[in-house]
């Protein structure tokens, strides 16, 4: 990209976030609604709600939280996945059972969790766990499914069995497959995170912005929802970046069957 | 050293069934380079796929050093049809060969020096770096049979290795092969489309029928050790050999002979040419 078309690309991304705050702003100055706060408000309170002992108080824990739960489910979905996927036997005796598991929706499983684990953190991550571990644990499954049988052929011919083949070919050729799990369990996890904090906490972003809420306090409320929305951007934006490293050999394998 | 005795098999799958192999014998002695031939679909894979350990047969047994091949046997490296798909695609090219040799447990300074030398054998010294998506088809192909070299096995058995390759390169490759024969005194099986191939390339050429798949003709080479692509190329045995061959090929896909010769591997028939050699199993116990 050339210094001159840097502008031109800022604006096109730019240009439709703009429209509909402008778009918003617009709105809130023509309605009475109390409800409906305009961006500049918005955005004042921001910083005065979220710059301030709040940010320790609130966001961190809900980020650690959200990353501890995550971290959770991704390990017990790719180390329940990989044998699941390796073995047929295995696969034949859980599929009924994970497949009901699967079925029930995460959030029911708040007031069960809060009785047998109780209200601390350690139940939120509970929540979090068992609604992301699925969508990493099935792909998982598939990926480790799909090895290419002549590759399968080349380390048995080779010799190679064991943990480096486990490393070298296993994982390794599932794990388009298994980022595609992992990027569909980091925007449930921040759901999870927000209505475990919601039901169960006395701190928290899901916790604040029901407090807010609660007290009218509406246009501290939205800048909640907003700070939420920013951090699945970060997020989904860091995920990104660490997929493209991973898996930089897949997007060049698949340029070059595309015959780019 | 290789004893393949009444070796069938039968893919079941869907409620067909389908006969690859029907009924192959023949043995290869301790450094021998013999090339198998036949008509596509005759079984050759699945043939090699036997042999390797890597599929078990409906009936019959593979030896390997009087021992029954049950799974891969050590210092036993494949070649496979499908080269591309037999590379790591998130390997490097340097990746990709020296892998085997970790598993070997080789120190690395050693490990270092197959790698250099196989990849500079296939004249692949400068592409180390890149990945197989990254070349052609006759350079990930090329990638294969470093890898196989630079595993130094006991047996080498390649599965149409030069099929994607130009007629140069395909040259320089066949005397490659040859000439590493000579220098590790390695057990090669070759499978390969191409006749001429086969006859410059074998001490021996397996012909298999068509389907259902016997030993068509076992055809003695009895070209000179010192093989060059020119003279070897242009001697009148050559051409003989070759109409030998082609003839027996012919033979395999009009369905005659092979029934007569089904059990010729092993025994002196195929007496009825004047240049037919009496089949034998070319020192194999
Ligand atoms: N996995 C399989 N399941 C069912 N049938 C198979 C399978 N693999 C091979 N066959 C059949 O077995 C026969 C022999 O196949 P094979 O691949 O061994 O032939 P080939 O001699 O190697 O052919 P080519 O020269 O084209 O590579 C073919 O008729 C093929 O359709
Ligand atoms: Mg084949």
């Amino acid at each position: 990209m050339s210094v001159r078309a840097l502008p031109r690309a800022a604006a096109r991304v730019l240009l439709l976030p703009a429209a509909l705050i402008a778009l918003w702003w617009w709105a809130a100055a023509a309605s009475d609604s109390f409800y409906l706060t305009d961006p500049g408000t918005i955005a004042a309170t921001f910083a005065q709600v979220w710059v301030s002992e709040r940010f320790a108080a609130d966001v961190l824990p809900s980020v650690g939280l959200l990353l501890t739960g995550y971290a959770l489910a991704a390990a017990l979905g790719i180390g329940m996945g990989v044998p699941l996927g390796l073995s047929p036997r295995l696969r034949a005796f859980a599929e009924p059972v994970l497949e009901f598991l699967r079925a029930v929706p995460p959030p029911v499983l708040v007031p069960l969790l809060i009785l047998l684990v109780g209200l601390d953190a350690s139940m939120r991550a509970a929540v979090i766990v068992s609604g992301c571990v699925w969508p990493v644990l099935l792909n998982t499954v598939e990926g480790v499914r799909a090895v290419d049988p002549v590759l399968a052929d080349t380390c048995r011919v080779y010799g190679v069995r064991g943990r480096r083949r486990l490393t070298v070919l296993v994982l390794r050729s599932a794990s388009p497959q298994i980022a595609a799990g992992l990027r569909q369990a980091l925007s449930i996890a921040i759901i999870l995170m927000v209505i475990s904090e919601m039901f169960a906490s006395s701190s928290g972003l899901g916790f604040a912005i029901v407090q807010f809420q609660r007290g009218f306090a509406i246009p501290e409320m939205w800048s909640g929802i907003v700070l939420l929305g920013l951090l699945g951007v970060v997020l989904s934006v860091v995920f990104a970046r660490a997929e493209r490293r991973a898996l930089a050999w897949h997007r060049g394998l698949r340029a070059a069957s595309r015959g780019e | 050293m290789l004893d393949v005795n009444g070796l069938r098999k039968t893919y079941r799958g869907q409620g067909r069934e389908v006969e690859a192999v029907r009924d192959l014998t023949f043995g290869l002695g301790e450094g021998e380079l013999a090339c198998l031939v036949g008509p596509s679909g005759c079984g050759k894979t699945t043939l090699l796929k036997c042999v390797s350990g890597l599929m078990r047969p409906t009936a019959g047994t593979v030896a390997l050093d009087g021992r029954p091949v049950d799974g891969p046997p050590p210092d036993m490296a494949v070649v496979f049809q499908e080269y591309g798909r037999s590379l790591f695609p998130w390997l490097t090219v340097r990746g990709n060969v020296e892998l085997p040799l970790k598993e070997k447990r080789l120190p690395k300074a050693r490990r270092r020096e197959l790698v250099e030398e196989s990849l500079e054998a296939v004249g692949l010294a400068h592409a180390a770096s890149l990945h197989p998506w990254e070349l052609s088809g006759g350079m990930q192909q090329r990638v294969a049979i470093a890898r196989a070299i630079a595993y130094e096995p006991r047996v080498l058995l390649m599965d149409e290795p030069f099929a994607a390759v130009d007629a140069q390169t395909r040259a320089d490759l066949e005397d490659l092969i040859r000439g590493l024969w000579k220098r590790f005194s390695m057990t090669v099986l070759f499978v390969t489309h191409d006749i001429d191939e086969a006859v410059y390339l074998g001490e021996r050429v397996i012909v298999l029928s068509s389907s259902p798949t016997v030993v068509q003709d076992d055809v003695r080479v009895d070209l000179p050790e010192e093989r060059d692509q020119l003279t070897t190329r242009s001697a009148p045995r050559f051409a003989e050999l070759r109409a030998l061959v082609y003839r027996e090929i012919q033979n395999a896909k009009n369905g005659d002979g092979g029934a007569g010769r089904t059990g010729a591997a092993g025994g002196p028939a195929g007496t009825d040419g004047p240049d037919r050699e009496p089949t034998a199993t070319g020192g194999a116990r």
